[in-house]
């Protein structure tokens, strides 16, 4: 069961993750996060990752992942609110996160995406 | 960053002794060496280092041995510094070329292969050995 709340602003998905996911519990919230997206036709998705104070390379292949998911759905998927120690961390690790774009706010991310958006014609 | 700290006498005092051999003892295994840390004084950026491999020793314990194992955590003073001690020990099957595992994104499950060379960086030492019977790894963080 996917214990993570998706909810639709505009035509964005916004899921803030607030615990350390097991494996079934990443399964679970991918599935519905893609299933969501297609059903809902969004155009943006962001996950909020604020409240985790640790993403180690188990949780940075669950991010990655998703958001090749995403896009291969044609959809965006960006990361928010990555916190200052985790950020440090990542690169003292060396972990890549290339393929999501990350944004300092919820804020910020949703405002570049309705800017992004308004810009395309509908599809 | 490198230390000689080791080459110093420290004393060393055994904490806790956590079993790791299914997913949801990873969860608690971060909180109970997170309140250690906090209680000591490590800071955010050390605390999110030390959670982080401690995270990483987890999943391959979880995920690559036979019957899971267990992590020792011990507190070290050396002068005014305090460390925390990861002592991570499992009965196999073991890794069969230490380099390849200590290699950046190499895997034998599809992760994204960071685990133990992003544990090495993070942590201030790092020591590993691995037979067929089993593989031990001890790691220090520092905070200083």
């Amino acid at each position: 069961m996917n214990i993570i709340p998706i909810l639709q602003l505009q035509s964005n998905l916004i899921a803030s993750i607030q615990t350390e996911l097991t494996d079934e519990q990443a399964l679970a919230f991918q599935s519905e996060l893609l299933e969501k997206n297609s059903a809902l036709n969004t155009k943006g998705i962001i996950i909020d990752v604020s409240m985790l104070d640790v993403i180690d390379s188990y949780m940075a292949k669950v991010l990655t992942d998703l958001a090749k998911m995403i896009k291969l759905q044609g959809s965006k998927a960006v990361l928010s609110g990555v916190q200052p120690a985790v950020a440090s961390t990542l690169v003292d690790m060396g972990m890549k996160l290339n393929s999501i774009e990350t944004f300092l706010s919820l804020d910020s991310a949703f405002l570049y995406l309705t800017k992004e958006q308004s810009g395309k014609t509908k599809k | 960053m490198s230390f000689t700290l080791s080459q110093k006498e420290y004393s060393s005092n055994v904490k806790f002794l956590l079993k790791i051999n299914q997913e949801w003892h990873i969860a608690r295994a971060r909180y109970q060496v997170k309140d250690l840390a906090l209680k000591h004084g490590f800071g955010q950026i050390n605390l999110a280092h030390l959670i982080t491999s401690l995270s990483e020793l987890s999943y391959n314990l979880v995920f690559h041995t036979n019957n899971g194992g267990t992590i020792t955590v011990s507190l070290l003073f050396c002068q005014d510094a305090i460390g925390i001690q990861l002592l991570c020990i499992d009965d196999g099957p073991g890794i069969t070329s230490i380099k390849d595992a200590l290699t950046d994104g190499f895997s034998t499950n599809g992760g994204l292969g960071g685990g133990l060379p992003g544990t090495e960086r993070l942590m201030d030492e790092f020591n590993i050995e691995s037979s067929s019977k089993g593989t031990q790894i001890s790691c220090i963080k520092w905070n200083v």
